[in-house]
C-alpha cells in the first residue's frame, strides 16, 4: 500500500492488514497530529489498510 | 465495508470517532452534531443576544474559518444580528499573504462584511520588522499587539462582542501553560464579560469542539484547505503541551475538559473575591490596564531598546 506523508513523500509499505493508527507509529508519524484519507475518503485512524490501500494524511495545524 | 467502519447513526462510512464515547459519525452527522454542539455553547453561556453585532476574528485559519462557517449557519435563526469579520494583518511574510487571502475569499462567498488591519497601521510597523531581535519572544508580542488590533477594529465599527476561534485544545493548553508559568492572575482572568475597563464581552463558540472535529468538518465541507504555518510557530511550551495533552487524552479521556472544568471551578472562587487594584488608564496610551503601563506599551518600549 501506498501512505502519502503530509509533506507529500511517498512511502510503500507491505500489503498486510494493519490498523491506520499502527502504521502511522510504525512510520514515526503521530496519529494525534493527522488526519486520515483512505481511497480518497476521510476515515478515523482505527480503520484497517490493506493491500492496494492509498493513505494520505493531511497534517492538523496548530493556530489558525 | 466493515461494520465499525460505519457511522453509529446510519450506514454511511465514519469520518471521526469520538475521543471520550467511541461514538463514530459520518460527514452528515458530524456536521448535525458540531452544528448542534456549538448553538448550545452558544445559548448556555448566552453569547448571543438579539441585536448583537459580532466582530468576528478571522485569520483564514482553520478555527476562526470553521467559526465563521458555524455562525453564518446560526445566524438567521437570531435576530438583528450581525457579523463582522476582522482580519488583522501582523505582516509575516511568507505566510499571512496566503491567509489573508483565504479570508478576504470566505468573507466575498459568503456576503460576510469584512475588514482587514494591520500592524503596520497601528504600531508603524510590521511584526517582521517589529520582532528584529526578539524572535524567542514573538508569540507573546504578537498576541498581545494582536489584541490590541482586534479590540481597536472591533471599538470602531462598533461591536457589541467580540468572537474567537479558539477550541477546546488551546483552551485547556492555556490552563496547563499558566500553570506551569505560575501566572494564577492569568489563569483566573475571565475575558468572557471584557477584559477590565472595556465593554466588549469576548465569546468562544468553538469552546467544546476538538481541533481534529474542527479540521475533519472543514474537509467534509470542502474548505480544507493546504495553509502554510507560522514561520514562528506556536511557543515551545504550547507545543510540548499539546503533545502531553494528547498522550494524555488516549489512555485518560476527558482529561482536557477536566482541565477546562477546574478552571472554571478557580475563576468562580476568584471572582467571588474583591478585586485587587483599582482599575487605571495607561500613562501612554490611555488605555485601560492594571498598572500604570499596560501590556501593549511595555512591549512596543522593550522593542524599540
Ligand atoms: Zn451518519
Ligand atoms: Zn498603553
Amino acid at each position: 500500500m501506498q501512505v502519502i506523508l503530509p509533506d507529500k513523500s511517498v512511502r510503500t509499505l507491505p500489503g498486510d492488514p494493519l490498523p491506520v493508527a499502527q502504521i502511522l507509529m510504525s512510520l514515526g508519524i503521530k496519529p494525534s497530529g493527522v488526519i486520515v484519507v483512505k481511497n480518497g475518503c476521510l476515515v478515523p485512524d482505527d480503520v484497517l489498510a490493506r493491500g492496494d490501500d492509498q493513505i494520505r494524511l493531511i497534517r492538523i495545524a496548530h493556530g489558525g | 465495508m466493515a461494520i465499525e467502519d460505519k457511522c453509529s447513526l446510519c450506514n454511511e462510512p465514519a469520518v471521526i470517532r469520538g475521543s471520550e464515547n467511541g461514538t463514530r459519525l459520518c460527514g452528515s452527522h458530524l456536521v448535525l452534531d458540531l452544528e448542534g454542539r456549538v448553538q448550545k455553547n452558544i445559548a448556555e453561556h448566552c453569547m448571543v443576544s438579539s441585536g448583537d453585532h459580532i466582530a468576528l476574528a478571522l485569520s483564514g485559519g482553520k478555527d476562526s474559518t470553521a467559526l465563521l462557517l458555524f455562525l453564518h449557519h446560526l445566524q438567521p435563526a437570531w435576530h438583528g444580528v450581525k457579523i463582522t469579520a476582522i482580519t488583522v494583518d501582523e505582516g509575516i511574510s511568507g505566510y499571512r499573504e496566503e491567509t489573508v487571502m483565504a479570508a478576504k475569499n470566505l468573507t466575498e462567498h459568503l456576503g460576510v462584511s469584512h475588514h482587514i488591519h494591520s500592524f503596520s497601521d497601528y504600531f508603524g510597523d510590521d511584526l517582521d520588522t517589529l520582532l528584529k531581535g526578539h524572535e524567542q519572544r514573538a508569540c507573546t508580542i504578537c498576541g498581545v499587539l494582536r489584541r490590541r488590533v482586534l479590540t481597536e477594529a472591533a471599538r470602531k465599527i462598533g461591536a457589541t462582542k467580540l468572537a474567537t476561534g479558539h477550541n477546546r485544545d488551546d483552551e485547556a493548553q492555556s490552563v496547563l501553560m499558566n500553570v506551569l508559568r505560575g501566572d494564577l492572575a492569568r489563569l483566573v482572568q475571565d475575558s468572557s464579560s471584557g477584559s477590565p475597563g472595556s465593554f466588549l464581552p469576548r465569546i468562544k463558540p468553538l469552546l467544546t469542539i476538538t481541533e481534529r472535529e474542527v479540521v475533519t468538518y472543514l474537509f467534509v465541507r470542502n474548505y480544507c484547505t493546504d495553509l502554510p504555518e507560522c514561520p514562528y510557530t506556536v511557543s515551545a511550551l504550547r507545543l510540548e503541551i499539546r503533545e502531553m495533552l494528547e498522550e494524555l487524552e488516549s489512555w485518560c479521556p476527558g482529561a482536557r475538559d477536566a482541565l477546562i472544568r477546574s478552571r472554571d471551578g478557580m475563576r468562580r472562587y476568584a471572582s467571588s473575591l474583591a478585586r485587587s487594584g483599582a482599575l487605571q488608564v495607561c500613562r501612554e496610551c490611555g488605555e485601560p490596564c492594571s498598572g500604570e503601563i499596560c501590556q501593549v506599551c511595555k512591549i512596543l518600549a522593550s522593542l524599540r531598546h
